[in-house]
């Protein structure tokens, strides 16, 4: 009898069987892009989609020492050097995504990004969002190899990419790194494995709009080494960043400030030499578009 | 005890009985295509998790939809659906609940086509809307078809539509619901 009743009103009787459905609740947009802000977050472009990306690491904030010349420079904005990055990635799975790059300095990267667990409730329970991020990058330099050896000019990087969405707002996301560099000049303290650990999160601001911050520390491998020349050189071992996402609606504009000129993850975060601690910090900013080329809704 | 087993079986009967005259499905396919221009289907979207039940006896139908079961094909369009336009995690449902006129028990057993017409509640968004509108009834054998289309606009249901985009949308956008019950 109290199956007829609760007959009587229909709506509630679908209302009440899906809500005793066991549901999956996937955290979705732990991220706003792909990106935090250099290195790259848990969200990957959707099934089927292309992501077009355009990235611009300008010159030096402020010099010291430059003075007033920073200002005639607009702040690194108009000092004549930019590392233009240009990528594509497409995702052809919900898990699955392949990307390549050309990164300035005649570096180009390739890259494939697996999601190996996704954060959900209901069904099962998974507190975090864990991506593998394998990155493969080559010298295309005009000349010689490295001990003539085209090897040399390849370089890899292994990353984990630990995410968890705390609430709408706010995500953070914790990055161990391994970097192999093929080739390094000899130096008693020159090493070829470079260890890292990231920390990277976003704030939302609004719907369309947050603040993005990144923080990575590198282990081994940037006190006194000796460069190509044999000279000695010191490295920075942190990387800082901090970043402005606005979407807006087709594209995602961030705009960012970081301490490096470079925008290659590897010399990013093996190479590092500008220093945050001496207000090195660099202007940049990236555009990205994703476009559906691949039908997964049936639309008739 | 033996008076509750009679009145136990009576129960189930009973149950069932009512059962039999209640249709109910789990796949019903929804779709709309917000696009201005119909023959553009960059912001169409689709559904295929659409339940339904509907009772012959009363003509009363009902429909939900979990809005997240709504798919794209730019998976950014999908997430600002449901992040900045549809509120989704705070209303996770669309929901029709309404009266069939028109019909009668018989059209089940004829095969044909049959023009009807439904009135009722659309629930979206958080907001409820008087709904009426006219739907093609198609019987072929153990199978009855429901093709209805909703007219929905934005700004009844507070849908807050960026000024960038609403040149590109349509004022009213159609949503297609076809939803078959297995007749028994």
């Amino acid at each position: 009898m109290v199956k007829a009743i609760a007959q009587d009103d229909l709506l509630g009787s679908l209302l009440k069987d899906d809500s005793s459905k066991v549901k999956e609740n996937i955290t979705t947009a732990t991220f706003k892009s792909t990106r935090i802000v250099n290195m790259q977050s848990v969200e990957m472009t959707g099934k089927g989609n292309l992501e077009f990306m355009i990235s611009h690491h300008f010159g030096n904030f402020w010099k010291e020492g430059k003075g007033l010349q920073n200002l005639s420079q607009l702040l690194g904005f108009n000092a004549g050097t930019a590392t233009t990055y240009l990528s594509f990635d497409y995702s052809f799975k919900d898990w699955m995504n392949f990307g390549f790059a050309m990164t300035g300095d005649s570096k180009y990267e390739t890259w494939g990004k697996f999601r190996l667990m996704r954060q959900q409730s209901g069904k099962k329970n998974i507190p975090v969002t864990v991506d593998y991020f394998a990155l493969a990058s080559v010298d295309a330099a005009y000349g010689p190899s490295p001990d003539d050896n085209t090897w040399n000019r390849f370089s890899f990087m292994h990353q984990l990419l630990i995410a968890r969405k705390f609430s709408d707002n706010f995500s953070l996301q914790l990055m161990p790194t391994l970097i192999h560099l093929n080739y390094v000049p000899y130096g008693i303290n020159n090493t070829n494995n470079i260890f890292n650990l990231g920390l990277g999160g976003r704030y939302k601001l609004s719907h369309k709009t947050a603040i993005t911050f990144e923080y990575s520390h590198q282990f081994n491998g940037y006190e006194n080494l000796l460069d190509e020349s044999a000279s000695a050189v010191n490295y920075v071992p942190d990387l800082f960043s901090i970043g402005y996402d606005w979407d807006t609606g087709g594209h995602i504009f961030q705009f960012f400030l970081t301490s490096t000129t470079s925008s290659q993850n590897i010399t990013q975060l093996s190479s590092n030499l500008n220093d945050y601690k001496k207000g090195n910090f660099s202007l940049g900013f990236t555009i990205n578009r994703s476009y559906g080329i691949k039908k997964v809704v049936q639309t008739h | 005890m033996k008076k509750i087993i009679t009145i136990l079986f009576a129960a189930i009967f009973f149950v069932n009985f009512l059962h039999a005259q209640t249709y109910k499905t789990r796949d019903g396919y929804i779709f709309f295509n917000p696009n201005k221009d119909q023959s553009h289907k960059d912001y169409a979207s689709a559904s295929k998790e659409a339940t339904a039940i509907f009772k012959v006896e009363t003509n009363e139908v009902a429909l939900l939809v979990p809005m997240k079961t709504f798919h794209f094909n730019n998976a950014l369009l999908e997430e600002h659906f449901n992040d900045n336009y549809l509120h989704s995690d705070k209303f996770p449902n669309a929901t029709f609940k309404g009266k069939l006129t028109g019909f009668n028990k018989d059209m089940l057993t004829k095969d044909g086509v049959y023009n009807i017409s439904s009135e009722g509640q659309v629930t979206l968004h958080g907001v409820t809307k008087n709904f009426s509108s006219p739907v093609k009834l198609e019987v072929k054998g153990k199978t009855a078809t429901f093709n209805c289309v909703f007219k929905i606009k934005a700004e009844d249901y507070k849908i807050d539509i960026p000024g960038l985009v609403k040149p590109k949308l349509s004022d009213e956008t159609p949503l297609l619901a076809t939803i078959v019950f297995q007749l028994n």
